[in-house]
């Protein structure tokens, strides 16, 4: 049985694991646009182990999203390599990738994505299902029980406030019990006080299950809470703060100023 | 212009547009074909009757009669039996004098002499002239030009019959025909007191006056008169123009009812791409009627020139092919397109717009803005319900309006109109039944069965549409290839061309042998023998039929042709008790009084006329004494099979003490007359007729309702795919959203894929389970219409499992963008 409790998860208290769960190098995206080919990201590099967290920010247009689609597996790089738990990702085939998603990876997205016509036990119960995990029902029941939403198995989305639904996404993220997180712009179609919440509850669930998280969003402030931080603009990275190497990257555009302003 | 032109951007217009135009097309094509059978069908029906209206009696009609019908075209016609005279010859003629307004309608097919090449002529002989049918010639050994005396009166023979334009049913009789001028009749001297004549005052005229003046007439007719219009005549009719305007009616129907379908399906895509727009025009202070106005106003003039286009083009197909085809036969075209029909095909397919789009785009301005923009999706199960009860009854009730048909088709349009809707809300339970029962199902069953039973706005409407296109191909399959069955085998390419009577057993081997040297085919051999019918039940005749039963008497006054044999006739079907020839009759107690009774088969319409039932014991006086017989069976009788037909068909065995002639019918190839002659120089005493005309103008009817079937069928076929292609693309939006979703939560192809056979195999699975109940309900009284008889089953009921197979195939084609969606699309929000 896979009854996810917090004795479970791996405490933030236990030595850290030193293999990296994620690993991107020399990642770049191409396509051919109307008038030639456009680069949408180009050189991404980082690593990130089990139990941290990533946040990845930048203006409408910088790449997030591509970069988000493509550390997921929904699309695949026009070069470099993404390894996840040290198996190339990025050149497998759709169905594996799909495979991996199903075990690995869980999602959160901006417009919760919840099956309009599946109750909220359903939608919580469907990556379990696909995941071909043993007793989706009762592992679904614990997470809409830890969510605050026991109450409202029975209903639709659209009986379901913003904040709610979103909640509901949380629990069906975690119930998979995932390695690796993607959350992209979780709290973007709520308002704060529902934020607030839902951000609250994605943290902690975060810190209890130990998977990797990896954030996309426009929210400094939600940004700060991460243990690392990548800042995108036109498809490169201008910032990069990972907290563990103790190093804080000189960004593209420091890089090019010295280089054609040597002295 | 470029207001017009945006709303071509959206796949969803462009859908909506396409199945405007396949409907305005196809609807537009089948009222113009429809326009055009019917009036074939009433020119037809006109001709064989003489006229819209036919008074007939023993005697002339009254003054007051005869001026009621002098404000219209009148012809009087007079048929009497009558004595050729020719040297010392005598032969016995059925005579007819015509007035010089005969024949209101059609021509005359005449002969310059016996073998020779025919002519039309629209008028009666001149005075003095006489025309004569071949076996006149045959007979007297005459030729044209010859001079002939009809009772007192000479008069020369200017012509040889081929065919009179009233000629209809029974164009072989034993005496043969002549035609006179009226005006010579005096001169004759036959008329004398007492003289059996029939006169038929014919009526031509526009059919709302005929109505009126057969309404007044029909208040004030004598015992002896009888009245018949064009209408009456219709519905005896059930010839092939008959069967293929029924038919093309009912295809109107269901035409408007597909199209209807995928107008309405096309229009819920397209109130979804719409709905933003609506809620921002709202939020944005727009009033109701801006907003009508800027969506449904621009809507309806952007499809207002496909539909115009499309109804033209539906149009004109129509008025080219089947105008070439009335020049084929000969026959002086009269085109049925009117300006009305013309107006009534643009409007119908706007009406259709109406009744099926506007009620959903209607939505746009009734929904409040923050529903719109808060993307709820409007789900209610009962308006959805509402809405399609009332779109698909008023396609039923506009068609219905067109064809003037309701009557006489409402019994199967109700039946598939209400079943229609009925039966996928009977099946909805059983699919909300299966979503109960798959918690134990595979995951791939599961979702797919959720997928259906949980979008009642998306699977009712499609379930309906599926349900109704596949039982509509079925039973337009089904029947549409029985019509043409039914007139292949009715009129195969070798029906027999030719009659011969009065042959004798001696004539045989002669005439064997002059078949097998010119290639003829010949239908059976019918033994003959005259009688009159002498006793009912053992009461004399002229007591046991009634006074009521008028038109019985015409059977009583002439010699009746009967004939014995215990194989049915393929022209005739057994309607009341059984055929003398099947085996369990013919098992009889020997020593029983009753083993002295023989069998007999009796026409249905002679046995009305003389009130007679099964079980009647018959008597009749030959020339060799009386023949006694209890009626078996009551049949129908195709009389245009060009095969000889009879009244009374005799137990075999029965005719051993009697006078025969045999009679047959023969088809013989195409050739000089010669061939003719020289039967005719062996057996001199033998009567031919020539049916070549009468058989070349049946098989061109019948050539062109097969051609014009075919293309009613092709337009049902395409308004069925049009539904098809809608429903299929409805769900495309969501399905693609779903699979993407399923996707990005680690759901494979293999699962997506087994997800989507499993959702079309039981969305169509349960749509041809419904089309299988309605065709087969809807087969008995569809039969019973176009052809009279009851539940036929044949294979096309298998039609709906290989239909579902065909969906679900399509279904998996279309849905391959969907497959395809990928997941990415869902951090994008460009779900499409």
């Amino acid at each position: 049985m896979n009854k996810p409790s917090a004795s479970d998860a791996p405490s933030p208290d236990l030595p850290q694991q030193v293999a990296a769960l994620l690993e991107v190098s020399k990642l770049a995206k191409r396509v051919q646009g109307p008038e030639g080919e456009l680069t949408l990201l180009e050189g991404i590099d980082f690593t990130l182990s089990a139990g941290e967290s990533l946040a990845i920010t930048g203006p409408s247009g910088s790449g997030k999203t591509t970069l988000l689609g493509l550390l997921a597996g929904l699309d695949t790089p026009t070069a470099g390599e993404i390894h996840l738990n040290g198996n190339a990702f990025s050149s497998i085939s759709e169905d594996r990738r799909a495979r991996h998603r199903a075990t690995t990876c869980a999602f959160v997205f901006q417009e919760f994505h919840l099956v309009s016509d599946m109750n909220v036990l359903e939608n919580v119960m469907l990556p379990l299902e696909l995941a071909g995990l043993a007793k989706p029902a009762s592992t679904a029941k614990d997470w809409l029980e830890r969510v605050g939403l026991s109450h409202r198995i029975h209903h639709f989305p659209a009986t379901l406030s913003g904040g709610e639904q979103q909640r509901v996404a949380l629990a069906r993220a975690f119930a998979v019990q995932p390695r690796l997180l993607f959350a992209d712009e979780p709290t973007g179609s709520l308002d704060h006080a529902n934020g607030k919440r839902v951000i609250e509850l994605l943290f902690e669930l975060n810190q209890h299950s130990g998977a990797a998280l990896v954030l996309v969003t426009h929210d400094p402030q939600l940004a700060s809470r991460c243990q690392h931080h990548l800042e995108l603009h036109e498809g490169k990275i201008i910032k990069k703060v990972f907290s563990g190497e103790k190093l804080v990257e000189e960004s593209a555009i420091e890089k090019f100023i010295h280089q054609t302003h040597p002295s | 212009m470029s207001k017009l032109l945006r709303p071509w951007r959206d796949h969803s217009f462009q859908l909506l547009t396409l199945a405007l135009a396949i409907a305005a097309f196809a609807l537009s094509a089948a009222i113009f074909l429809r326009a055009e059978l019917e009036q074939r069908f009433n020119i037809n029906t006109a001709e064989a009757l003489g006229g819209d209206l036919v008074l007939a009696g023993s005697r002339a009609p009254e003054p007051e009669q005869l001026a009621r019908m002098n404000n219209f075209s009148i012809s009087q016609i007079i048929d009497f039996s009558s004595v050729l005279v020719h040297k010392d010859a005598f032969l016995l003629v059925s005579a007819r004098a015509v007035d010089a307004a005969y024949p209101l309608y059609g021509q005359i097919q005449l002969a310059k002499n016996r073998f020779g090449d025919e002519y039309t002529q629209k008028q009666g002989p001149a005075p003095g002239h006489i025309w004569v049918a071949d076996q006149v010639l045959d007979r007297l050994t005459i030729n044209v030009g010859a001079m002939i005396t009809v009772g007192n009166k000479p008069l020369q023979i200017s012509a040889v019959i081929r065919q009179l334009p009233d000629q209809n049913a029974g164009f072989y009789s034993m005496n043969p025909r002549i035609v006179i001028n009226s005006e010579d009749l005096e001169a004759t001297g036959v008329m004398g007191p007492g003289t059996r004549i029939r006169q038929q005052s014919v009526v031509g005229g526009d059919l709302e006056f005929i109505k009126k003046l057969s309404l007044e007439l029909g208040n004030n007719l004598r015992p002896d008169q009888t009245l018949e219009t064009v209408d009456d005549a219709a519905l005896r009719s059930l010839g092939p123009l008959r069967q293929l305007s029924l038919w093309a009616n009912l295809v109107v129907l269901l035409i408007s009812l597909l199209c209807g379908a995928a107008i309405y399906l096309a229009t819920s895509q397209r109130v979804r791409s719409r709905e933003k727009l609506a809620g921002l025009l709202r939020s944005f202070g727009a009033t109701r009627y801006q907003v009508a106005t800027r969506l449904l106003g621009w809507e309806f003039l952007a499809v207002l020139p496909a539909v115009v286009i499309a109804s033209t083009l539906g149009g004109a197909l129509i008025v080219i092919t089947m105008g070439n085809q009335g020049a084929n036969i000969g026959n002086a075209y009269v085109s049925a397109t009117s300006p009305l029909e013309w107006l009534i095909a643009l409007l119908a397919p706007l009406l259709l717009w109406l009744a099926f789009a506007l009620p959903r785009l209607s939505t746009l301005v009734r929904i409040p803005a923050i529903e719109v923009l808060r993307q709820r999706q409007q789900t209610h199960l009962l308006s959805t319900n509402v809405e399609l009860f009332a779109a698909l009854s008023a396609p039923v009730l506009l068609a219905g309006l067109l064809t003037d048909s309701l009557v006489e088709l409402g019994k199967v349009l109700g039946l598939i109109a209400a079943l229609g809707v009925l039966l996928p809300a009977l099946l909805w339970p059983l699919i909300k039944g299966l979503d109960l029962l798959s918690t134990r199902l595979p995951l791939a069953a599961r979702l797919a069965i959720r997928r259906l039973s949980r979008r009642p706005a998306l699977t009712l409407p499609l379930l309906v549409s599926l349900t109704l296109a596949m039982a509509v191909l079925t039973l337009a399959g089904q029947t549409g290839s029985q019509l043409l069955n039914d007139w292949r085998t009715r009129l195969p390419a070798k029906a027999p061309n030719h009659f011969v009577l009065n042959l004798f057993e001696r004539d045989m081997p002669t005439f064997e042998q002059w078949l097998e040297q010119h290639d003829a085919i010949n239908q059976p051999f019918y033994p003959v023998v005259r009688g009159r019918l002498s006793r009912i039940n053992d009461v004399p005749v002229k007591e046991a039929i009634t006074k009521e039963k008028t038109s019985g008497h015409r059977h009583l006054n002439r010699d009746l042709v009967l004939t014995e044999t215990n194989s049915l006739p393929d022209s005739n079907r057994i309607i009341i008790g059984q055929w003398h020839g099947d085996k369990a009759l013919n098992v009889r107690p020997k020593s029983t009084a009753q083993s002295a009774i023989r069998h007999v088969s009796v026409e249905q319409e002679i046995a009305d006329n003389l009130g007679l039932n099964v079980g009647d014991k018959l008597e009749f006086i030959t020339s060799r004494g009386v023949l006694k017989a209890s009626i078996s069976s009551l049949r129908k009788v195709d009389w245009n099979s060009f095969e000889p037909n009879f009244y009374f068909i005799f137990e075999q065995g029965e005719f051993a003490a009697q006078d025969i002639t045999w009679i047959t019918s023969f088809w013989l190839p195409e050739g000089d007359g010669a061939r003719l002659a020289e039967l005719l120089h062996d057996l001199p005493h033998i009567t031919l007729l020539d049916v070549k005309t009468l058989l070349d103008k049946a098989q061109t009817i019948i050539a062109q309702a097969s051609q014009a079937s075919a293309l009613l069928g092709a337009l049902l076929m395409f308004a069925a795919l049009l539904v098809l292609a809608a429903g299929l693309l409805s769900g495309q939006q969501q399905r693609g959203r779903d699979n993407a979703l399923l996707r990005a939560l680690g759901g494979n192809q293999q699962l997506i894929k087994g997800i989507l056979w499993i959702e079309f195999l039981c969305l169509s699975g349960s749509a041809a389970l419904g089309a299988t109940v309605i065709s087969l309900l809807a087969l008995y009284p569809l039969n019973e219409r176009l052809f009279q008889q009851g539940m036929s089953i044949s294979t096309w009921q298998t039609l709906p499992l290989a239909l579902a197979l065909f969906v679900t195939l399509c279904g998996l084609f279309a849905s391959r963008k969907a497959l395809q969606q990928p997941a990415l699309s869902l951090l994008r929000s460009q779900v499409e």
